[in-house]
C-alpha cells in the first residue's frame, strides 16, 4: 500500500500537510480508516516514540509529528465513529490543578491517540472533580495525570484520592507521569501505573486498559 | 578540589558538605539527582533512592546523591563542581550624601552579597559573598517553597540569620534588601501557599520593613516590593541600574539563569516575565557540567577544525561551565558536529572537548531546553522597535555573545551590552539616592505588568520552536 508508505513517512518526518493528502488519498483507494490507525499510526509513532527514547528526536520532532499524526486522525475520526469501531481504551488526561505545562501532557495525548486511544484532553490546571466528571460522562477506562513541579505534585494524590470517595477507584486505572514524578511515588499515591517516558506512557496504557 | 568528610551518625554527605561550604542544590526529595557527588575515598551505601536517580554506570563510577547518602568513618568526596564565582558591583552611582554607613543586600536563590557603603561618599566599604544558605534545603526556589510550606518560617530564620552575621556589628542608618518574590516571601515569613501553583499569584507583593530590633540587625531593613509573579525587587532594582523607566525608547533587561528574567520597556510602560530555563547555564544536569571553578573549560573557540578549549586555572579539564557549554554548542554547530535540531552527528553521539570531558546528546537537549525557554520568553514581550538588551547577571557577564547569538540564546538583531550585578547596583543607587526612592520605586511598580508565559498556549509552541540551535531574529 504506497499511500500508506507516505502516511508513515509524512507522520515520522512531521509533515501535518503531506500527512493529510496522504490520509485523503488512502480513503479515496479504499483503505479502511480502522487499517489507517492501526496499520499505520500506531506503528509509525511508535517509532516516532522510540527515536525519542535513542535520543534521535527531541520535543520538537516529537510535536511536529504529534501534529502529522492528528491531521490525518481529524480525516479518520468521523469515519471511525461513522462505523461504530470501538477504540483500544477510552483515556481522560490532563496536568493536574496547579500546574500549566503542557508539552509534556500533549505528546503523551499524541502518543495515546497515535496508539489507537480515544483521547480526552482536559488541558492543564485540571481541577480533581473535572477528572472525575470527565471519566463519568465518556465512560472511560483510563485516567492520566501529568505534574511538572514538585509542588503540584501532591494534586495527584488529590486527584487519586477523589476517585476513591466517589467510590469511582475500581472502574478507571490511574496513570501518573511527569519529570519530577518517579515509580515510587505512583506507588505511594495508589496509582495504577508509571511511565518515565510518553513512548512508555502507550505501552503501559494499553497493559492497563487490557486488565 | 578533595574534600574529607568525618560525618556523624545519621548525618548525610550533604549535610557534612554543607558544613563545609558546598551549596546543596536538592531539597531531600531523593527525586532530582541534582546534588550527585562523587566519592572518590570511603564507604558510602547506595539507596533504593539513588538506584531510581542514578545509572548502574555512575553508582560504580561512586557517583551517590549527598542528600540521602549515610556513610560511616572518613569519606572523600569531589567537590569542585560546586564552587563558584559571585559577581559583585562596585561601578560609581549618583549620590545624595549624608552621615554614616548603610548597606544593601542581593539576596539570590544560589548566592549572597552584601555590600557596606559610606552614606557620605558613596564608597563601598566592604563586600560579603557567601552561599545562601536555605540551598541546602533546595537549589530551586519550588523545592524551597515546597520546604517553607512543611516547616514554615524556618527558612527565614536561617537567612535573615545568615546575612546579620554577613552585615557584621557596626551600626548601619538602613539595609535595603533586594531579591526574587520567593526570596522576599520567605525572608518575611509570608504565606508562600499562593506561590506555589497556578496562576502563582501572591497578596503580598508589597516591600516590608524591619526594626533593627526585630531581627537583631545593626540597622533597620527595608526588603524592595516586587513586580509580580517570580520577578521580585532584583529586577526592580535592575531596571533602577538600567534606568528602563526613564528611557524613551523600549530598552530589554534580560536575566540569564536557573530562573530567567525578560523585563521590556520603557518610560511609557513596562512589562515582564519569568521563565524556567533550568540549571543548565550554571552546569548543573549536564553530565560533564560544573560551576566555573577550577578545572572547569570556560571557553571554546575553533582552531584548524578542531576544538580549543580554554580551562579556568590552566591544568586539565575537569568538566564544562555554561559559557563554556555554549561555546561548545556554537563550535559544534560552526564544524557541522551538531545540526540544527541538536543532533550530534558523529556516530557515537559524543561532543569530545579536552582531557576526555565530552557533551553528550542529552546535554545539547539540556542546553536546548535552557535556551529555549530563555528565547522564548524574549520574543514573547520583545517586538520591533527594542534599542538594546541589557544582559544582567553573572552568567550575562561570562557569556560570550557571538556563541549566544550562533546557538539562538540571543537574538542576531539587537545590540547587547552586559551590565553586571544590575540588582546590586541599582539596590546601591536606591541608598544613595534617599530623597527620590519613594516617589521612584512606587513609579516603576505602576509602570509594571507581570505576564504569566506559561498561561499562554502559544508560549508552548514558541518554546519548542525556540529549541532549535539556530540564530534568530525579533523582527521580520
Amino acid at each position: 500500500m504506497p499511500d500508506l508508505d507516505k502516511l508513515h513517512q509524512a507522520v515520522i518526518e512531521g509533515d501535518w500537510k503531506a500527512a493529510a493528502a496522504a490520509t485523503q488519498a488512502a480513503i479515496a483507494a479504499g483503505v479502511a480508516p480502522l487499517t489507517i490507525v492501526t496499520g499505520c499510526l500506531v506503528p509509525a509513532m511508535d517509532e516516532v516514540g522510540r527515536l525519542f527514547e535513542c535520543e534521535e528526536y527531541f520535543v520538537p520532532e516529537m510535536l511536529l509529528s504529534a501534529r502529522a499524526m492528528k491531521a490525518s486522525m481529524a480525516i479518520v475520526r468521523p469515519l471511525l465513529a461513522a462505523a461504530g469501531t470501538e477504540p483500544v481504551g477510552r483515556v481522560v488526561i490532563g496536568t493536574v490543578k496547579g500546574d500549566l505545562h503542557d508539552i509534556g501532557k500533549n505528546l503523551v495525548a499524541s502518543m495515546l491517540e497515535g496508539g489507537g486511544f480515544e483521547v480526552i484532553d482536559l488541558g492543564a490546571d485540571v481541577a480533581p472533580e473535572r477528572f472525575i466528571e470527565a471519566a463519568t460522562t465518556r465512560n472511560a477506562n483510563l485516567v492520566a495525570l501529568s505534574a511538572l513541579l514538585t509542588v503540584t505534585m501532591p494534586s495527584m494524590k488529590t486527584t487519586v484520592d477523589a476517585f476513591q470517595s466517589a467510590g469511582l477507584r475500581e472502574k478507571v486505572k490511574i496513570m501518573v507521569g511527569g519529570a519530577p514524578v518517579t515509580q515510587q511515588y505512583a506507588d505511594a499515591i495508589g496509582a495504577d501505573g508509571y511511565s518515565e517516558s510518553a513512548g512508555g506512557a502507550v505501552a503501559l496504557a494499553r497493559r492497563l486498559a487490557v486488565v | 578540589m578533595k574534600l574529607e568528610l568525618h560525618p556523624h551518625a545519621r548525618q548525610t554527605l550533604a549535610d557534612g558538605l554543607f558544613a563545609a561550604g558546598v551549596e546543596f542544590p536538592c531539597g531531600g526529595e531523593s527525586a532530582c539527582g541534582g546534588c550527585k557527588v562523587r566519592v572518590l575515598d570511603g564507604e558510602v551505601p547506595v539507596t533504593l533512592a539513588m538506584r531510581d536517580a542514578l545509572s548502574e554506570e555512575e553508582i560504580r563510577d561512586g557517583w551517590r546523591l549527598a542528600c540521602c547518602a549515610l556513610a560511616e568513618g572518613r569519606v572523600v568526596v569531589e567537590v569542585e563542581q560546586w564552587s563558584l564565582r559571585v559577581l559583585t558591583d562596585e561601578a560609581r552611582v549618583p549620590i545624595e550624601p549624608r552621615a554614616g554607613r548603610g548597606a544593601v543586600i542581593d539576596l539570590g536563590t544560589t548566592t549572597l552579597v552584601v555590600q557596606v557603603v559610606d552614606l557620605t561618599n558613596g564608597e563601598v566599604l566592604r563586600v560579603e559573598t557567601a552561599l545562601n544558605p536555605q540551598a541546602r534545603y533546595g537549589a530551586d526556589v519550588m523545592s524551597r517553597l515546597q520546604y517553607d510550606l512543611r516547616q514554615p518560617g524556618e527558612l527565614g530564620r536561617v537567612i535573615r540569620q545568615a546575612l546579620g552575621r554577613m552585615l557584621g556589628s557596626e551600626s548601619l542608618r538602613e539595609v535595603l534588601v533586594v531579591g526574587n518574590t520567593a526570596m522576599h516571601h520567605l525572608f518575611g515569613g509570608l504565606n508562600v501557599e499562593p506561590l506555589t501553583h497556578a496562576p502563582f499569584v501572591s497578596p503580598t507583593l508589597g516591600g516590608f520593613r524591619f526594626a533593627e530590633e526585630e531581627l537583631a540587625w545593626p540597622g533597620p531593613a527595608e526588603f524592595l516590593p516586587c513586580l509580580g509573579g517570580f520577578v521580585g525587587s532584583d529586577l526592580l532594582s535592575g531596571i533602577v541600574a538600567t534606568r528602563l523607566d526613564q528611557q524613551t525608547r523600549p530598552h530589554a533587561l534580560f536575566d540569564i539563569g536557573t530562573n530567567g528574567e525578560v523585563v521590556v520597556g520603557s518610560g511609557q510602560g513596562i512589562v515582564c516575565a519569568s521563565t524556567a530555563a533550568g540549571p543548565a547555564f550554571e552546569g548543573g544536569r549536564i553530565g560533564a557540567g560544573m560551576r566555573a571553578g577550577t578545572g572547569a573549560i570556560d571557553n571554546v573557540h575553533v582552531r584548524d577544525g578542531g576544538l580549543d578549549c580554554h580551562v579556568i586555572g590552566g591544568g586539565a579539564a575537569r568538566g564544562v561551565c555554561g559559557s563554556g557549554l555554549v561555546d561548545a554548542a556554537a563550535c559544534g554547530i560552526d564544524l557541522g558536529l551538531i545540526r540544527a535540531n541538536g543532533r550530534l552527528t558523529n556516530a557515537d553521539k559524543r561532543l569530545p572537548l579536552a582531557d576526555g570531558v565530552a557533551l553528550a546528546q542529552s546535554d545539547i537537549r539540556e542546553l536546548q531546553l535552557a535556551k529555549g525557554a530563555m528565547a522564548a520568553g524574549l520574543r514573547m514581550l520583545t517586538g520591533e522597535g527594542v534599542e538594546k538588551l541589557y544582559l544582567a547577571g553573572a552568567f550575562g557577564n561570562y557569556i560570550r555573545q557571538a556563541s549566544a547569538r550562533a546557538i539562538g540564546l540571543l537574538p542576531e538583531d539587537l545590540a547587547v551590552e552586559p551590565v553586571g550585578n544590575s540588582a546590586l547596583r541599582g539596590a546601591r543607587m536606591l541608598l544613595l539616592t534617599p530623597s527620590t526612592r519613594k516617589a521612584r520605586l512606587r513609579k516603576i511598580v505602576a509602570l509594571s505588568r507581570h505576564v504569566e508565559l506559561a498561561a499562554d498556549p502559544d508560549f508552548q509552541y514558541l518554546y519548542a520552536e525556540m529549541m532549535a540551535l539556530s540564530r534568530y531574529r525579533l523582527s521580520g
